[in-house]
């Protein structure tokens, strides 16, 4: 049994640089895309001023975040609300993809969160640096006193770290636990029979209860830290 | 039944048995916590237990991380192996063993002080419960710290 922990990467060469992907993720971050984009191109056909259930049903979910979004960020709140919530979709849709059959969750695999949390480190220290000026922003790594400048920068890279470790670790343990069920219990027969409970169980669980708090987590952790950088 | 093998079956033991402390004992504070405050305001009990399961299952978080040290170590780790590996799955049990007490501890006591707040001020439930989350959230990072180095442990060394 050691298929677990391992993934199945393809690698090519083009000239000088060999490089190595991860055809399942790669495939998986796709369906998830598409399915994101049917979902709401369905939900957003035949849009009218005054919306019917559909429609307000979306309406007050975006309204929701709108709020949220405001109440966190402040000032400019709408020019990051695309990205918070297309966060927050990705890795709510890649969270609960992995309750369907034969297919993986892309956070699964530790460069969807990793990339996710490169994109959020960026525009963190962007919008710092946009709305306090360079000098301002970086001088505030050397406060409260100039001798802490080494540990506010570890503890600004220990917060990206921990973002993405802690969506990989919550769903990478959920799919070790349910592979471990399945593969002990579907060897003898006279065992299988209690997947029909446990299963549906630990596909609600660490599917969807737990792909949501993450989602919502990873969210507004990301929110939090681009609104200190940018409100400092 | 070699070397390896022997202290991987005891790493295993010593993820699950230490880190099941600190959310065990973060969870039952959670629970009294909403005792309390139902008994207080029993006419939002509806919240105070959607705010106590919520906040369970993110205290339970490093347990998780635990169990999963431990299977990781039972199913995936090597069988043979010389001894400086055999003393790095030792070491993964030890850290994330020890490591999740903290964060089970902190993130329970974080549940507790939610459910007692709406429990004192209902109105205020959704700013009270994003406060506990992204609170809980940020004292799980020396948690995942822990579940890193142990996978490392596992997989790398």
């Amino acid at each position: 049994m050691h298929e677990v922990g391992v993934v199945q990467t393809a690698s090519f060469d083009l000239g000088p640089l060999h490089i190595v992907f991860n055809p399942v993720t790669l495939i998986m971050t796709w369906i998830v895309i598409a399915l994101i984009l049917i979902t709401f191109v369905w939900l957003s056909r035949k849009m009218r001023q005054v919306p019917g259930r559909r429609q307000a049903a979306v309406e007050m979910v975006m309204e929701m975040f709108d709020g949220l979004v405001k109440e966190t960020i402040g000032k400019d709140s709408r020019r990051y609300l695309p990205l918070i919530l297309t966060i927050f979709l990705f890795v709510l849709f890649s969270n609960w993809v992995g309750i369907v059959p034969f297919m993986q969750e892309p956070t699964k695999d530790l460069n969807t969160p990793l990339g996710l949390a490169v994109i959020v480190f960026f525009v963190t220290h962007f919008s710092g640096i946009k709305y306090n000026g360079l000098f301002r922003y970086i001088k505030s790594f050397f406060e409260p006193i100039p001798f802490l400048f080494p540990l506010n920068v570890v503890g600004e890279i220990g917060k990206f770290v921990s973002l993405f470790f802690r969506l990989f670790g919550n769903i990478f343990g959920g799919s070790v636990i349910i592979w471990v069920a399945y593969t002990m219990l579907m060897s003898s027969w006279w065992t299988s029979w209690i997947l029909v409970v446990l299963g549906p169980f630990l596909a609600g669980f660490f599917g969807l209860f737990v792909g949501l708090i993450q989602a919502f987590v990873f969210m507004m952790l990301s929110m939090t830290y681009i609104a200190v950088a940018k409100n400092q | 039944m070699n070397w390896t093998e022997i202290v991987t079956l005891l790493s295993a033991g010593i993820a699950m048995g230490l880190g099941a402390i600190g959310s065990g004992i973060g969870e039952g504070f959670a629970a009294g916590k909403a005792v309390e405050a139902t008994s207080r305001q029993p006419g939002v009990s509806d919240k105070i237990m959607k705010t106590m399961l919520i906040g369970q299952a993110v205290a339970e978080s490093t347990g998780i991380y635990s169990l999963v040290v431990a299977l990781l170590l039972l199913f995936a780790a090597p069988k043979e192996a010389g001894i400086v590996k055999a003393m790095a799955l030792l070491g993964a049990g030890f850290s994330m063993g020890l490591g999740a007490i903290g964060p089970g501890l902190g993130e329970g006591y974080a549940a507790g002080k939610g459910v007692e707040g709406i429990g004192r001020s209902p109105h205020e439930e959704g700013n009270i419960f994003r406060v506990m989350l992204i609170g809980q959230a940020v004292s799980e990072s020396t948690g995942i710290y822990s579940l890193v180095v142990a996978l490392l442990l596992i997989f790398v060394v």
